[in-house]
């Protein structure tokens, strides 16, 4: 084998394989049935080389540890298939994401992985979409798949796919969404091998390993430049598990041995009773943190586990983050999204440019289902959105999507096939927190339910609210309301919760979180206090409370006054607080 | 006599066709950015007297220009004013909640002000279900005070978007009418008519983009033809659309958004042209400029039509011709990352200011055009320019990445070139491969300013033979409005399970947009003979998202039958773009009816004179690095080439608008009309 490929063909192997990669991200979004996928995005992709090492993709590499449990009996035309968070170490952390792999052949010889997992809809259990807010173990969560072939040797096992199929409540979009996976790491195979015709096949395999080697360079300035001796550490809290207990403190410390960056959670709280515990991959809890130095660096160096030995890390066994079999896991959302609040919180206390605020802190959910009039079953599951963080760069976004790529689904989409009428859909006044830069606004949506069925909700943030950074303050909390037809006022629903009766004529307030400020908001320019006024984003009472700037009649900013009110306020206030978090549990008083 | 126009960012490029002596003529002026109708009318009055005919003999203008991109682009547009169905007054703030990978894209991300700001934006009273039945009627008297209150707040266009309006347009008419009777003058644009399809985002956008860029194309509409006046020009105009078709001045000033791509249509329509001439009936257009690269398909004399791009950060779903475009052109960057020293080419591009090092305007920063001087691809001295290129500075600039790479300049220079061309490779692979296509079966297209640079290298990549060099790769755009068809497309939607629909209902939609497209070719003064309509299904399995559209024949809407096959072919060609095929309910999506009318074809007058020994008009000899070593290599200029020349590589062929590197182990033959046809030499006699 060589021992080196020339600098150019490195970075043409890098750009070959970085197409590749997007190409299996198209592939699955054009075939995918379920919009979780599809308008989504929550579908993650990956290439490893023969070792099961990820070169390019942005989730932790398990590979290993199947390989292992096949014996290598791994052969060109096996695709693997699994769910079961358990058997794989939490490289996946629910049941509802169905995990692909397969091998990568050329020529006869093996040269690496492709793998690919997705969100499916429903994979059976006690409710609908197969996250009960208030399982205590992970049997009421739906089938668990171990890793298994679901083709041999290019052969279908008929067998794996009609048990998978039977235990869904959507087996079509299930079939679909599978086959979509498999055809994005096909293609994935296909491209490889090209690449290793058109380089020869040493050279492409030694370039792997010099991809990973350079990342692992780059990485090891960031943490030498930003991360320090001496620990920074961080609390946020996750509000409640679904069944009556909580808040759940999240404590991490973060500090530098030499060349390693130690990430230790010792002081998280012991596992939940309810779901939402998060079982993380070791690997992936590298790549967390890899990739958030690197977004905030250079985004255009490729995310690869060259880095891995770079990290250090400390999950303590029985915590919410490393909780005992069989714990329940399937809204590990809300612990998932804390963890990167965390994150922000302590990697920005010593480098400026990785400070951001934290979001609406989770991926809410809002599911409803029956029997329509024709009494045909009907599943609708929708992601909602909220505040995007204020940052360095700028503002953050009203109503947007946290997670990379996801986008909502249109209403005209949903309307033409699920039973609801929506009735509004906008960002809630005065939930962005106040900044330099102003967090975004969490959102407001009103569905109006056209058929008897049930609703389930998932959601966090309903009780400690999105804190702000450098001077930033707190942004809104989120709250769910049911409006029964014919009444007038509307009765509060929790933040978590399943399968409540529903009639046709009620309505839904779903309001999720906004996000904290980034900066003094005494220092936000008046320019743009007067537009977020002026579109309703922002009250005259906040303008005047949070930003110090007075508005006269006509929604102008009075200047005078404006420039005396923060005067005062400033020197009320002193030296901005490093960070805003509006309620601390067990330390401050709840707000509202 | 015909006249296309193409404006470019530099250069006003202008083709006269005269049917009957069969000549044609082309002239070049500087283009006038503040206003490109000056350009156009200099053009005009240079290439009458470059002809020796009267502006008045011009019978037909055909023009494409690039106004409503540039409004676009540049965030110059109209303040437009928005009326939705209230409750949705933020569906374009929201823009769909889309932020971008990979993890923390958003921490990066830069959104632009959406085209109707907040503040200009209206909820109406009135509800409209997915089903097309009024579940809220409009409150007319709110409806007024609304309109009287956005109008009068100094919007310069008002856009009229209401949800599910694609179902039922009623509630958006009324209140066009209800604009129309207190404000007569008020230039407005009705989503059901601009973009009668589903989804509130896109459509939304579309049309708002529309009337974004109405008030800037009418007034530009009226100038270029007060100035055509002016100079003598009595014909009519029209304008190109983005799907290569052409639409005439009143039509463009209705519906703008239908040129937001009219600049590279007439590249794509050119490449389908020298399809049908050189009966090469797979070709790629490689249109490489100075800050982008355009690429398309085109089979059998016909480019693929997409229904969506996008205009900088914003979707547009208009009909265009597919041309995909990435950031890599001859003013393209080269850097080496501090971090992972690994080279980096583009999308930061010097653009023609500061350009080049090369170019000795003021740049600094190593690109892809410096890259080809140092290896000599590039002659010191351009043909027909009067600039001396900075050789030195060039290599100097090269060297740098050279030394943080470990790499001599040739080898850098060699570096920067693979790179962009691995970028531009990527786009390529897009448009063939990614689609079921084998570039293989192809044959290459290059024109733009650095096309002729980089397809040899291109097609050694990809395997795509013959590459096409038209012997005026200057005037390809202009060339191909000339034989640009007219175009417009009906369309509805129909979110129905085929399977449950009365397949009555389907032949009767066609045979309404039938009706429709045969008005609009009267409408047109389009002759019976040059007339024609086509028909398609955009269809896809129940509830997945993006569609296939399938053709239906004309035979199938008059016989009203033939859906068995429509569904048949839908399973084929979902299988071919994406390996795989369902046993699924198939789903209706949009009817579509694409209504043409012809135009003659141009006769192209084959080279005069010249030689068929490439010897004879070798003008110098200098040397030219190629695979890793430096050849004497001979400057040809093609314009002393006659048909039937060879030209062995490697070699460098000159002309007065572009340069044509032709590599070691290929050659090159002039073809009757002028076409350098390069081909490897393992392939060929």
């Amino acid at each position: 084998m060589t021992t080196s490929v020339d600098p150019i063909t490195l970075d043409l192997i890098e750009n070959a394989l970085l197409n590749a990669r997007y190409e299996m991200d198209s592939v699955v979004v054009r075939i995918a049935l379920s919009p979780v996928i599809r308008e989504q995005h929550d579908e993650f992709p990956m290439i490893c080389n023969e070792k099961g090492q990820m070169i390019v993709g942005q989730f932790g590499s398990y590979i290993p540890a199947i390989v292992e449990q096949f014996d290598s009996d791994i052969n060109e035309g096996d695709v693997f298939v699994w769910n079961d968070p358990y058997a794989c170490k939490g490289s996946i952390s629910h049941n509802n994401d169905w995990c692909v792999m397969m091998p990568i052949f050329h020529e006869g010889n093996h040269v690496g992985f492709s793998s690919i997992f997705g969100h499916m809809v429903d994979v059976g259990g006690k409710v609908p979409g197969s996250m009960p807010s208030d399982a205590r173990t992970i049997w009421e969560e739906g089938l668990r798949v171990p890793p298994v072939k679901v083709y041999e040797n290019g052969v279908l096992n008929e067998g794996v796919l009609a048990i998978m199929l039977n235990n869904t409540r959507t087996p079509d979009m299930n079939r679909a969404d599978l086959m979509a996976l498999i055809a994005g790491c096909r293609v994935a195979a296909q491209r490889v091998g090209e690449i290793c015709s058109r380089f020869g096949r040493d050279a492409y395999m030694t370039a792997c390993d010099q991809l990973l080697d350079r990342t692992r360079d780059a990485m090891r300035v960031l943490i030498n430049n930003y991360i320090s001796e001496e620990p920074v550490t961080f609390t946020d809290y996750v509000d409640d598990d679904g069944v009556g207990n909580g808040p759940f403190k999240m404590h991490l410390s973060i500090y530098r041995r030499g060349d390693v960056a130690v990430i230790d959670w010792t002081g998280t709280d012991d596992q939940a009773e309810g779901p939402i515990n998060f079982h993380i991959h070791e690997g992936l809890c590298k790549l967390f943190f890899g990739v958030y130095m690197i977004m905030a660096f250079d985004p255009k160096i490729m995310f690869n586990e060259g880095f891995y030995d770079l990290f250090e890390i400390v999950l303590p066994e029985g915590s919410l983050l490393n909780p005992k079999f069989p714990a329940a896991l399937s809204n590990r959302l809300n612990t998932h999204t804390r963890f990167f609040d965390c994150q922000a919180g302590a990697l920005g206390q010593k480098a400026p440019h990785l400070a951001m605020a934290a979001g609406y802190g989770t991926s809410p959910h809002f599911i409803f289902t029956g029997h329509d009039k024709n009494g045909k079953y009907f599943q609708l599951m929708e992601l909602l959105f909220g505040g995007v963080p204020g940052r360095p760069l700028g503002d953050g976004f009203d109503g947007h999507a946290w997670w990379p790529l996801f986008s909502a689904t249109p209403l005209e989409y949903i309307e033409n096939y699920y039973p609801v009428l929506v009735e509004s859909y906008k960002p809630v006044r005065d939930s962005g927190g106040a900044g330099m830069h102003r967090g975004g606004a969490g959102i407001e949506k009103i569905y109006r339910l056209l058929e008897p069925g049930s609703i389930s909700i998932h959601d966090d943030r309903e009780v400690v609210p999105p804190w702000g950074i450098n001077g930033g303050l707190h942004g809104g909390t989120s709250s769910k309301w049911l409006l029964r037809a014919g009444e007038t006022t509307p009765e509060r629903i929790a933040s978590k919760l399943d399968n409540l009766a529903v009639e046709a004529g009620d309505k839904v307030i779903f309001i999720t979180a906004g996000s904290g400020g980034w900066g003094d908001p005494l220092e936000r320019k008046l320019a743009s206090v007067q537009k977020d006024v002026r579109a309703d984003l922002v009250s005259v009472e906040q303008a005047k409370s949070d930003y110090g700037v007075i508005f006269d009649d006509t929604l102008t900013v009075d200047e005078a006054a404006t420039s005396a009110l923060r005067e005062s306020k400033r020197a009320e206030r002193g030296e901005a607080a490093a960070f805003d978090f509006g309620f601390i549990p067990g330390v401050t008083e709840a707000a509202e | 006599m015909r006249l296309g126009v193409d404006v470019g960012g530099t250069f006003t490029d202008l083709l006269l066709h005269d049917e009957k002596s069969g000549r044609t003529f082309r002239a070049k002026t500087p283009s006038t950015p503040e206003d490109q109708s000056k350009g156009v009318a200099n053009g005009v009055q240079l290439i009458c007297e470059k002809a020796g005919i009267k502006p008045s003999d011009i019978s037909l203008v055909l023009h494409g220009t690039t106004v409503a991109t540039n409004a676009v682009l540049e965030g110059k547009g109209a303040r437009v004013g928005l009326l939705v169905t209230k409750g949705f007054e933020n569906t374009l703030h929201l823009a769909k909640s889309w932020t971008p990978g990979p993890l923390f894209g958003w921490i990066n991300m830069e959104k632009p002000e959406p085209l109707a700001s907040l503040q200009d934006t209206r909820g109406i009273p009135e509800r409209m279900t997915a089903r097309g039945e009024v579940a809220d009627a409009l409150d007319e008297d709110a409806a007024r005070q609304t309109i009287k209150q956005l109008c009068e707040s100094g919007i310069e266009a008002l856009t009229i978007s209401l949800m599910h309006s694609y179902a039922n347009d009623v509630h958006e008419q009324r209140l066009k009418a209800l604009v129309a009777e207190q404000f007569p003058d008020m230039s407005v644009s009705v989503s059901s008519e601009i973009l009668p399809e589903f989804r509130e985002y896109d459509r939304a956008i579309t049309t708002v983009m529309n009337d974004y860029v109405r008030p800037i194309m009418i007034r530009y509409l009226s100038r270029i033809e007060q100035r055509l006046a002016e100079v003598g020009v009595t014909c009519k105009l029209h304008i190109v659309r983005s799907d290569g078709g052409l639409m005439s001045a009143a039509a463009a000033a209705e519906r703008p958004v239908h040129t937001v791509l009219s600049g590279p249509a007439g590249g794509v329509t050119a490449t389908a042209m020298t399809a049908r001439r050189t009966g090469l009936n797979k070709l790629l257009a490689f249109d490489m400029g100075g800050t982008s690269t355009d690429v398309s398909v085109v089979q059998n004399g016909v480019p693929e039509i997409s229904r969506s791009t996008e205009v900088g950060a914003f979707p547009a779903k208009v009909p265009t011709l597919d041309v995909k475009s990435v950031g890599a052109g001859g003013g393209s960057i080269a850097e080496v990352s501090e971090l992972t020293k690994s080279l980096r080419v583009g999308p930061r591009s010097a653009g023609a200011m500061p350009g080049p090092v090369a170019y000795r305007r003021g740049g600094t920063e190593p690109t892809v055009s410096d890259a080809n001087v140092v290896l000599g691809y590039l002659p010191s001295k351009l043909l027909g320019g009067d600039m001396e290129l900075d050789v030195e500075g060039a290599r100097q600039a090269v060297a740098k990445i050279g030394d943080s790479l470990g790499l001599t300049p040739e080898d850098a220079a060699q570096g920067i070139l693979d790179i962009a061309n691995e970028v531009m490779l990527g786009a390529l692979r897009l448009i063939t491969v990614q689609r079921g296509l084998d570039p293989r079966d192809f044959g290459m297209v290059a024109f733009g300013g650095a096309g002729p640079l980089h397809a040899n290298a291109m097609a050694e990549l990809l395997g795509c033979y013959p590459v096409v060099v038209p012997a005026n790769p200057g005037v390809l755009s202009a060339l191909g409005f000339l034989e640009a068809e007219f175009k417009n497309e009906f369309v509805k939607t129909l979110i129905r399970s085929a399977s449950e629909e009365d397949e009555k209902k389907i032949w009767d939609s066609f045979t309404a947009l039938k009706a429709k497209a045969q008005a609009w070719l009267v409408e047109q003064n389009v002759d019976e003979a040059d007339q024609g309509i086509s028909y398609s299904l955009d269809l896809r399995y129940e509830q997945q998202g993006f569609e296939v559209s399938i053709p239906v024949s004309a035979d199938a809407v008059e016989s009203r039958s033939g859906m068995a096959q429509v569904h048949k072919d839908f399973h084929e060609t979902h299988e071919r773009l994406n390996g795989v095929r369902f046993d699924l309910p198939i789903e209706l999506v949009t009817l579509r009816a694409v209504a043409t009318g012809s135009t003659p074809p141009v006769d192209e007058t084959p080279p005069k004179g010249g030689t068929t020994d490439a010897n004879a008009a070798i003008m110098d000899t200098q040397k030219a690095y190629f695979n890793g070593k430096w050849y004497n290599t001979p400057h040809i200029d093609r314009d002393r080439l006659a048909a039937g020349a060879r030209i062995p590589g490697p070699a460098i062929i000159r002309q007065y608008d572009t340069t044509t590197v032709l590599m070691p182990d290929h050659y090159a033959d002039v073809d009757e009309r002028g076409n350098l046809m390069i081909w490897p030499t393992a392939k060929g006699a």
